[in-house]
């Protein structure tokens, strides 16, 4: 592709420029994941570079340090004990003990580890081990993957923490070291305990919700990307059925290649669904980005009068749970719902002529499809609404006075300014809508729960539907059918695909680069 | 009441922008020093390093004698006026003052004696129970000065306080802090970007340019000795005329020749250069335009008028020369008369002289100043 | 337009009386659809109200209350039922869980936006960056073991209550956009100057951030108190099938799961929509102001 420079772009016409533009976004895209691909590969290097500084300032520490610092080093605290600063010395050395124990401990840390790359040998379910001096099989405890895997991981955590602590108080040394060099007092467990509400204040704000986002959130994915590489399902729970293990890429390999059992493969089901996912969250977010602005235009319109009655119809359907909205939607649309009521006592249809809103399977699925993203409108407009109102109001209105006087017409300022305002203000609100409606779990498993039934790609893999999205297959394969194992191949994927839309989409924005410009 | 010592005081931020190079400056006790310079001189970062709201890169902060590099703003005993006041919204005027004595756990009968003094000195008085949102500027300007009088602090602090008020009301106000000044009778830093502000306001002005010191003395010695080409443009307004030209030597006197013309370098300066003894060389040679006078045709140097500032007491005229430099001449409206005046117009022949006393050199290359090291 | 009395800008007088016919054209177009609008949004609630007084549940759900072939009654038995049914119980879990939840995942929102918009500390930027990193996972993912973990610590299915508290409060530290972007909107020199006047941090917080942020202190509570009423997904996974310990949705999802409960439970159902529907709604109503501050300022900072 050609590429213009500014001046040459300048004299393009403008069919031409939008062309451009458009090629230039989508040339980009491959420039983009390498971007963002290399900063991984960056951010690694930065790790280890940063690992090797750290292990270069540890030996320093060591040769230069006196025998406080040194002792430290199998004592975690001791420096800080010696020097007078008791606190700090008792939590460092109550951590260590506490490490210790847990490691060395019958079913502790060296034990969760070292199970750890069999994920169990005594199966729960079996019968047990021959014994010839019995002469009969003994019932063995049977092991359990589950807990193998969770605490190995736990396990794994714990190490890098207690590293990250070791190293902090071979670092409190050196610089304890520094300050009494300089002939300074150091800070003393009171100090450090006031510096919690003062100085070290964020500290203290951040341990209960990191601590939370650690062990519900980073640990639960942590364990499941792992579980990706296993053959956790139903039958193989390893907890009182068969044991699982370590089965490599090849759930992955199953679900992106076309060889499957039965005929059908998952990569074709997962190709459907991804098409729709992506189509469902393009209508649902924008449909409901344009109509939601057209409204909020509407009532903003001077000249028309009621306006708060207006709104408060609208933000009234917010405050009802959704879930409610929703089942009752649902049950409106059904083959023996209100508006097949409605359509039949108007003598439209036939009451044998019932629309079959949410099972017509008739080109995939199309009708429910549809109705889906309608009744989806009808969810977002309200949200929509709120947010257009907020910021058309503090678009400037100078703005529109000097398109005014510039000669723009109504639907140019709208076009002009109105539009191109919102979209700045609003994008990454838009990015976050796309992603969020790619796993809107809500809309779709309670409106329709996935119906109508895919005939062609549930063959083998009951009850996948043409308005599933990714996340409610997810469910579906975890909740009804056990594979622990796909769901979660199938989660790593919706994070690919989640990612890569993010870091394309992420560049474009205006408004995230300048974080700081609000303050 | 207490002196301020800042030793090679140095800001860098994480990405390695170095906001202020090697500071160093020794505030005497009950000393009122401005800090002046262009917006990103550092100015300000230096200030708050003093007032313990940014971290100090390297070198050492000291208020009466204590090093307070690692102290909280709270432990060094300094009072602040913000440039947007920070007054806190939320709070009346007279909790606005009283917070800072109620976090000492000060009996309240003091704390009402105490913020009702303040009030009374500043005439807010009639606003105590009031919240900040309900005031105007020059009143909350007021307020904040109050919170920060009350705390009877060792240095005062004031960052640009004025730059948000109207021309008018800054002129009150800054006559109102030189008689606060009087009253509390303590060390001050000050910060603004006005030199007006500066030169009326210190004892002592620190000129700053990119982090850098430009020049520090009083405000006579840098408005009559500017260290540095940038020092002689900052101070003074309209800003000093710059010319190239020649600096010769005839006869044991020294002569410039700006424009073709040729005047003598006379008065202390000539005295000056003599005692030193510069080489005759290219300058630059800085005249201020209160010091430029119209001369007779055909005298001096010649120009064209190209816009004819009228200002009340004096005229601001900018001229350009032969060679197309700009120069601006300040005329006291009484030298001419109404004819002279309304017939200035774009174009109309301009000649004009200066004395050689007034007359200021640099180095071309280094754009110091001649006459001092 | 100005009035001038200039012969020239007479067509554009003409064309001024023109506009002002288009605008009430124009404004009547927009009063019908706003109208239509209107009643489109409203018509689920009014069927779901009407129909929750039918008494007959069978037929489900094609007429609102009258049918050809039963002759019509109201009354109050859907209500009735309800109250004999396990929807009470269902209700006081819910109760307790958004009870719970208002009050933890706020101080815990709270703690994290103030920290991430006021502090400036090495790990600050790499924390965000991971966060959202964290938040492309689908949160599903996680479901399946924590029902697991919470399963081996007692506090899934019949002692689910206690379990979904945990997990709806843990993670709700992710959620600081909203509430970061308001804390950004007031000044840093607050801060400042309350740090020089001898405030500690926790005083500045305390002393004068908190007090300006009552919006969105509110905002928290509120969207915290509501979305255990909402939650379906997760309630169901860790529940299982104890309906001792179900929350509202997926008690009344329960009711409408197979066609074979729909014609029995419809018109309880409707019953149980409005009886969750109406608190929520009012206290929504309620606080609407800071509702519609906190999410237009939320999309407007992303």
């Amino acid at each position: 592709m050609k590429k213009y420079d500014e001046l040459e772009y300048l004299k393009l016409s403008k069919w031409k420029k939008f062309v451009y533009r458009f090629l230039s976004f989508f040339a980009s895209i491959p420039l983009k994941i390498w971007n963002g691909i290399k900063g991984i590969g960056r951010f690694f290097a930065k790790i280890g570079i940063g690992i090797a500084n750290e292990c270069k300032d540890i030996g320093h520490t060591f040769v230069k340090g006196d025998w406080k610092t040194k002792t430290s080093y199998l004592v975690m605290g001791f420096g800080n004990l010696t020097r007078g600063q008791i606190l700090r010395g008792l939590m460092f050395l109550l951590f260590e003990i506490v490490f210790i124990v847990y490691m060395v401990i019958p079913h502790g840390g060296i034990y969760w580890l070292s199970m750890l790359p069999s994920l169990g040998k005594i199966s729960p379910s079996g019968n047990g081990a021959y014994d010839p001096v019995l002469d009969t099989y003994v019932k063995l405890e049977g092991d359990n993957s589950f807990k193998i895997l969770l605490y190995g991981v736990l396990t794994i955590f714990f190490i890098v923490a207690f590293i990250y602590t070791w190293r902090a108080n071979v670092k409190q040394n050196k610089i304890a070291e520094e300050i009494l060099r300089t002939g300074k007092p150091l800070k003393s467990g009171k100090d450090d305990l006031r510096s919690l509400v003062d100085d070290n204040f964020h500290k203290t704000l951040l341990a209960l919700p990191t601590l939370g986002i650690v062990v519900f959130t980073v640990m639960p994915i942590v364990f499941m990307i792992l579980v990706a590489f296993t053959n956790y399902n139903k039958l193989a729970n390893g907890v009182d059925n068969e044991l699982f293990h370590w089965v490599g890429m090849r759930n992955f390999k199953q679900m992106l290649t076309w060889s499957g059992s039965g005929g059908t493969s998952y990569v074709a089901t997962f190709g459907e669904i991804l098409l729709w996912t992506l189509i469902w969250a393009f209508f649902a977010t924008f449909t409901n980005y344009f109509l939601g602005i057209m409204v909020a235009m509407m009532i903003n319109k001077k000249g028309i009068k009621f306006k708060k009655l207006w709104r408060t119809v609208l933000i009234m359907t917010i405050a009802i749970p959704q879930f409610i909205s929703l089942l009752y939607v649902s049950k409106m649309f059904d083959k023996n719902g209100i508006i097949n009521g409605l359509l039949i006592n108007l003598k439209l249809i036939n009451p044998s002529q019932a629309i079959d809103f949410w099972n017509d399977t008739a080109h995939s699925g199309l009708l429910a499809r549809v109705m889906v993203i309608v009744v989806n409108i009808w969810i977002g407009i309200p949200y929509l609404m709120l947010i257009a109102t907020g910021i058309l109001m503090n678009i400037p209105a100078d703005l529109y006075e000097s398109a005014k006087i510039d000669g723009a017409s109504g639907i140019k300022q709208f076009t002009k300014i109105t539009l191109p305002y919102m979209l700045f203000i609003t994008g990454p609100y838009l990015l976050t809508s796309f992603t969020g409606n790619m796993n809107n779990f809500n809309v779709i498993y309670l409106l329709t729960g996935g119906r109508p039934t895919n005939g062609a790609a549930s063959t083998g893999e009951a009850s996948v539907g043409h308005t599933d999205l990714l996340i409610t297959w997810l469910f579906k394969l975890a909740n009804n059918k056990g594979e622990y194992y796909l769901a979660s191949v199938v989660g790593i994927l919706v994070f690919i695909v989640v990612a890569v839309i993010s870091l394309v989409v992420y560049g474009l924005l205006p408004s995230v680069k300048n974080e700081e410009d609000f303050q | 009441m207490a002196s301020v010592k800042l030793t090679k005081v140095k800001k860098v931020y994480d990405n390695k922008v170095v906001a202020v190079h090697d500071f160093d400056l020794d505030i005497q006790d009950k000393e009122f020093v401005v800090f002046v310079g262009p917006s990103g001189c550092g100015k300000s970062t230096t200030l708050r390093m003093v007032a313990g709201l940014e971290e100090i890169s390297d070198g050492t902060v000291e208020i009466d004698g204590v090093v307070v590099n690692d102290l909280q703003p709270k432990d060094r005993n300094i009072a602040m006026v913000f440039q947007n006041y920070a007054l806190y919204p939320h709070m009346t005027v007279y909790d606005n003052i009283a917070f800072s004595l109620r976090l000492q756990k000060m009996p309240e009968d003091l704390i009402y004696e105490k913020v009702t003094n303040a009030a009374e000195i500043l005439g807010i008085t009639p606003y105590l129970m009031r919240k900040p949102r309900a005031l105007s500027g020059g009143q909350r300007q007021r307020v904040a000065i109050g919170r920060a009088m009350v705390r009877e602090s060792k240095v005062f602090l004031m960052d640009e306080p004025l730059s948000n008020l109207d021309a008018k009301l800054r002129n009150e106000m800054r006559a109102e802090i030189i008689k606060l000044r009087q009253k509390l009778n303590t060390t001050f830093i000050y910060v603004t970007h006005d030199q007006t502000e500066a030169m009326t306001l210190a004892d002592r002005i620190v000129i700053m340019k990119d982090g850098y010191i430009m020049q520090v003395g009083t405000p006579t010695e840098c408005f009559d000795m500017p260290a540095n080409l940038f020092v002689a443009e900052f101070i003074g307004a309209p800003k000093m005329n710059i010319m190239k030209t020649n600096l010769i030597k005839e006869n044991g006197k020294y002569y410039v020749t700006p424009f073709g013309s040729k005047i003598e370098v006379t008065g202390e300066k000539g005295e000056e250069l003599k005692k030193r003894n510069v080489e005759p060389k290219e300058i630059l040679l800085g005249v201020r335009p209160e010091h430029i006078t119209l001369a007779k045709p055909g005298e001096g140097i010649t120009t064209r008028l190209e816009v004819n500032e009228m200002m009340g007491s004096e005229l601001h005229l900018h001229v350009y020369t032969e060679d197309e430099t700009r120069l601006i001449v300040r005329v006291p409206t009484i030298n001419l008369t109404a004819d002279q005046r309304t017939n200035m117009v774009f174009g109309t022949p301009l000649n004009i002289t200066f004395e050689g006393k007034v007359m200021h050199f640099f180095d071309p290359e280094t754009e110091k100043n001649l006459l001092l090291d | 337009m100005k009035k001038t009395d200039s012969a020239a800008v007479q067509p554009v007088m003409k064309k001024h009386m023109g506009i002002k016919a288009a605008n009430r054209i124009s404004n009547t177009i927009l009063y019908v659809i706003l109208i239509l609008m209107s009643i489109i949004w409203l018509i689920p609630f009014v069927c779901i109200v009407v129909q929750s007084f039918r008494v007959y549940p069978t037929g489900m759900s094609r007429y609102l209350f009258s049918h050809p072939d039963i002759s019509f009654r109201w009354g109050f038995d859907n209500y009735i039922n309800l109250w004999k049914s396990n929807f009470p119980k269902w209700y006081l879990n819910t109760f307790i869980i958004a009870l719970f939840v208002a009050v933890v995942q706020t101080v815990i929102v709270l703690c994290m936006s103030y920290t991430l918009s006021r502090f400036r500390f090495k790990l600050r930027a790499p924390m965000m960056k991971f966060m959202l990193i964290l938040g492309m996972f689908p949160g599903m993912l996680t479901m399946i073991i924590l029902y697991q973990v919470l399963k081996d610590l007692g506090l899934a299915l019949e002692n689910a209550v206690p379990g979904l508290m945990l997990v709806y409060v843990a993670s709700s530290g992710m959620g600081y956009y909203v509430s970061k972007g308001f804390f950004d909107t007031i000044p840093k020199s607050l801060d400042e100057a309350a740090r020089v006047d001898g405030a500690t941090r926790a005083q500045v917080l305390f002393k004068i951030i908190l007090p300006l942020a009552k919006p969105i202190v509110i905002y928290t509570i509120l969207t915290a108190f509501m979305a255990p009423w909402g939650d379906f997904v997760f309630a169901k996974y860790i529940v299982g099938v104890n309906p001792s310990a179900y929350n509202v949705a997926v008690g009344l999802q329960d009711w409408l799961s197979t066609s074979a409960n729909v014609s029995e439970n419809y018109t309880k159902f409707c019953a149980g929509g409005v009886v969750v529907a109406i608190p929520v709604t009012i206290l929504f109503i309620c606080l609407q102001r800071y509702y519609v501050e906190g999410v237009t300022g939320g999309a407007v900072k992303g």
